[in-house]
């Protein structure tokens, strides 16, 4: 049988797309890159995944899953072809609010599972900007973070088990309930691996208790110095809030454009802090940051009144990424990572080389944890400008890690920071890394050419040949 | 260039979706399917496609858009400013010219139907003939269904069109009267001109007027949407203010900016009833009550929340009449009835309809408020005879004849 007719006789006509425009629609997640899938496939669970995974097996097609695409590293574009696994029909959701976890079918939306937990008087820590989009099988894949991961760790800190299935079509369970399960932390192997080694259908995550009490600042300074400042002494000072976010002038005025939030769109930097906790500890951290935003210049110091208007706030911050479409039609991002105290001189050296390669650059980031996400508004339909924007940002990349900083914080490698990840591993590292992905996936279905660039195995031509003499073994 | 109308989403439309998603939760098809085919970015990328020739406008791309409500839900959450419903009327245009078969009986049926006052007229007739027998409920399941949603009809309404009235003082008020509003709806109609004329407007409803055009334009029909709107621009364009009864009208006329010349300068003097009356009661021209009358459960209808962003003023109508004000649905996703998509799309309409009726039930409270007759119709068809539905101005209308008849 062909492919798609395998594909119907496991999932049914309904759940494999397969038209030319439906296929076009699923060629390309959040990022750049497009690919050009065979089929679209939804299943509803484990068991219907194996059945797939064997049929891409014996058809040697890659399978690519995908959530609801907001990724911004190509990790669901469908690069290699083959199928694209959606994972939306997958949405079970068990909460157990004693043991404060739940099990959460890998479909099920990052908001939702949130919300669902309110009621218990819980909720799931990561929180990326697409949060009201993203799934939890995403999360999991690209270990996310989100503004509110400062102080409570990135996905892989609240995964307690995964259901995934292996190579084979085998369904295995990873970690569990217990607080501490026996043996290699396999999970947290699968956390982070893009899709690469399996396909994770369901995640046992913690819940956390929904803080008592919380105060968010705003605050806008003349320079991103001074902002940048604030963040370093803030953490310096002892204090971890649940969050710190930066953002531009350039951004915030895209921003307000939209949301008319009254955001302070004449300052050159934007600082919005959170921190949470009891009645008491709030206020005084509260006003220890104010007082130290001051100390550095801050123009305005303004705390949410209430919770309509700190959603505003935090609305402005999560939709940054999508208001850059009254700029221009295509953003290219870099998530890079750098010391805290190395903020200040990393944002002038990243504002230095956009105005070298004469493109319109954009920053709203993760300022507390150094994780920066410079953005280079362009139309990607000028192959010139094309070229500027990825030697820019291949220098914003040199630049973080020379600084002491890592390629990505959260978003994830996939296609679009690939072949940077020589800057940051040795052909050992790679190599390793190489091995582990071809124990978990010996027959290259699972994502392939992801994270990984070419020649990563050491036994892989092309990448290592070059600077080994002729006639040697490898 | 694939297209072949002058109104097909152009190059600034869809190059302003960077496709981050945002709008996947709030897409009421994309909440039931889980499919980016069936969610707006998926659509405006689809469209892409078409733009870029590199696939056609063929059933594939019409099943896709057909499936999509038209609520407008994806626009207050785009921070790139994606004029979807735009768009999507310019797609749909396409589809009509390029889909063989797509000007089918059905829908021209629909189309024609409402637009016409004669055609209504006489179907009014019949279905108020029709509900007096009882014969409503022999009907096959989808009419049956649609029955269910109306109001008991009087075999002739007394329509509103032709009438003047009023002072005048406080500026005067063209009323675009509506197919369906008119002759189905008639109570909401005359609540309007009562209020407004007790407001200081001097009310016309002039005859001259006809169907704005907004089934027309969603079902891509071009040309007769162009028409309706030219002649409506000229019926009521020269008073100081347009208002509209059915939230669907409305936003369509505040669309008119791309349907006819002069549209524009009309459409930035149109509102919904509903925010004239809101402004009235704010400025003292219509009062504000004292008595306390009980909880109503607000619908949010989509092309008055997510089409014109106007959300305080039927709140804040109700509760000047002294009823406690009850959400059922903070996303305020569609109801399903989006104009005729009932009768093209029965099943998911029906999930719809039955997904926001579980959502009213939910609230405990039996009266509702809604500004639309569709949504009206959808609500009453799918919560049953225990529940009253009405419009949020007749709402405050009775509590006013209330208040001033004790």
């Amino acid at each position: 049988m062909s492919l798609l007719a395998e594909l119907r006789a496991v999932l049914g006509r309904e759940d494999v797309l397969e038209e030319p425009v439906e296929l076009y629609v699923y060629s390309k997640d959040a990022s750049l890159m497009r690919g050009e899938a065979t089929a679209v496939v939804f299943p509803q669970d484990s068991a219907e995944v194996a059945e797939i995974v064997r049929v891409a097996e014996r058809h040697g097609v890659p399978i690519v899953a995908r959530g609801a695409g907001t990724g911004l590293a190509a990790g669901a574009s469908p690069t290699e072809g083959g199928i694209v696994l959606s994972t939306t029909a997958m949405t079970s959701l068990e909460i157990d609010p004693e043991n404060r976890t739940a099990w959460v079918g890998a479909g099920v939306i990052n908001l939702d599972l949130s919300k669902a937990a309110e009621p218990f008087g819980l909720h799931f820590a990561p929180d990326p900007s697409s949060q009201s989009a993203c799934t939890i099988g995403g999360n999991v894949a690209n270990n996310s973070g989100g503004p509110h991961c400062l102080a409570e760790g990135s996905t892989t800190s609240h995964v307690l088990g995964l259901e995934v299935v292996l190579a084979g079509g085998e369904v295995v369970t990873l970690g569990g309930d217990a607080p501490d399960t026996p043996g290699l932390d396999l999970k947290g192997v699968i956390v982070g691996s893009e899709g690469t080694l399996g396909i994770v259908t369901r995640a046992l995550v913690r819940l956390l208790p929904i803080e008592p009490d919380v105060r968010t600042l705003l605050m806008d300074f003349p320079d991103m110095e001074g902002a940048a400042r604030t963040v370093s002494q803030v953490i310096a000072a002892g204090l971890v809030p649940a969050a710190l976010e930066l953002m531009d002038q350039r951004m915030t005025v895209a921003v307000e454009n939209w949301l008319h939030a009254g955001l302070p769109i004449d300052s050159a930097a934007v600082l919005l802090a959170e921190v949470v906790g009891e009645t008491v500890g709030v206020e005084s951290q509260a006003q220890l940051i104010a007082d130290i935003g001051r100390a550095n210049r801050a123009k305005k110091v303004q705390i949410a009144a209430d919770a309509a208007e700190r959603d505003l706030l935090w609305k402005g911050r999560k939709s940054a990424f999508g208001a850059i479409a009254q700029l221009a039609p295509d953003y290219y991002l870099h998530d890079a990572v750098v010391p805290r105290t190395k903020l200040v001189e990393t944002m002038t050296a990243v504002y230095d080389i956009a105005d070298k390669y004469d493109l319109t650059m954009l920053n709203v980031f993760h300022a507390g944890d150094g994780n920066l996400h410079p953005l280079i508004a362009f139309d990607a339909s000028d192959p010139e400008v094309n070229r500027r924007v990825h030697q820019a940002g291949d220098e914003i990349v040199a630049i973080c890690l020379k600084n002491g900083g890592a390629l990505s914080g959260e978003h994830g490698i996939g296609v679009e920071k690939r072949d940077l990840m020589r800057t940051s591993f040795s052909e050992l590292d790679l190599d390793a890394q190489a091995r582990l992905k071809d124990v978990f996936d010996p027959g290259r279905v699972f994502n392939p050419n992801k994270i990984l660039p070419e020649g990563s195995r050491c036994f892989d031509f092309g990448g290592v040949r070059r600077e080994i003499p002729d006639g040697a073994w490898v | 260039m694939p297209w072949v109308t002058d109104i097909h989403p152009t190059t600034e439309e869809l190059n302003a979706c960077v496709q981050c998603g945002l709008c996947l939760p709030v897409c009421p098809t994309f909440r039931l399917t889980g499919r980016e085919t069936a969610s707006p970015r998926g659509r405006l990328h689809a469209m892409s496609a078409v733009h870029q020739g590199l696939v056609e406008v063929d059933e594939a791309f019409a099943s896709i858009l057909d499936f999509c409500l038209g609520c407008r839900a994806c626009e207050p959450v785009c921070p790139g400013l994606v004029p979807y419903g735009r768009a999507l009327e310019g797609a749909r245009a396409e589809i009509v010219e390029q889909v063989p078969g797509r000007g089918n009986r059905r829908r021209w049926l629909l189309g024609a139907g409402l637009g016409s006052r004669s055609l209504m007229g006489a179907a009014t007739t019949a279905v108020s003939l029709a509900q007096r027998l009882g014969l409503t409920r022999l009907a096959p399941g989808r009419l049956r269904r649609l029955a269910s949603g109306m109001r008991k009809l009087s075999a002739r309404p007394p329509a509103t069109v032709g009438h003047t009235g009023g002072s005048g003082d406080a500026g005067t008020i063209a009323l675009l009267a509506g197919c369906i509003q008119d002759q189905w709806f008639g109570g909401v109609n005359h609540t309007a001109i009562e209020l407004l004329e007790r407001a200081g407007h001097r009310v016309t409803v002039p005859v001259t007027q006809t169907c704005c055009g907004a089934l027309a334009a969603h079902d891509g029909k071009a040309a007769e949407a162009r028409r309706l709107a030219e002649r409506n621009v000229r019926a009521l364009g020269s008073a100081d203010l347009v208002v509209a009864t059915a939230a669907g009208c409305s936003a369509h006329l505040i669309g008119y900016g791309h349907w006819a010349d002069g549209g524009q300068a009309m459409a930035s003097k149109t509102v919904d009833v509903t925010v004239a009356v809101a402004r009235a009661i704010e400025e003292g021209r219509l009062p504000r009550l004292r008595g306390t009358r009980g909880p109503i459960a607000v619908q949010d209808p989509c092309h008055l929340r997510h089409g014109q962003r106007v959300v305080d003023e039927p709140r804040m109508i109700l509760r000047a009449a002294g009823y406690e004000v009850v959400e059922i649905d903070d996303a305020a996703l569609c109801c399903g009835a989006a104009g005729i998509y009932t009768v093209l799309q029965p099943e998911a309409s029906e999930r719809l309809g039955n997904q926001k009726a579980a959502q009213v039930r939910s609230t405990g409270v039996s009266r509702v408020s809604s500004a639309n007759p569709g949504c009206e119709m959808q609500l009453r068809s799918h919560l049953g005879s225990d529940y009253v539905v009405r419009h949020p101005i007749e709402w405050y209308a009775m509590a006013v004849d209330e208040e001033f008849a004790g």
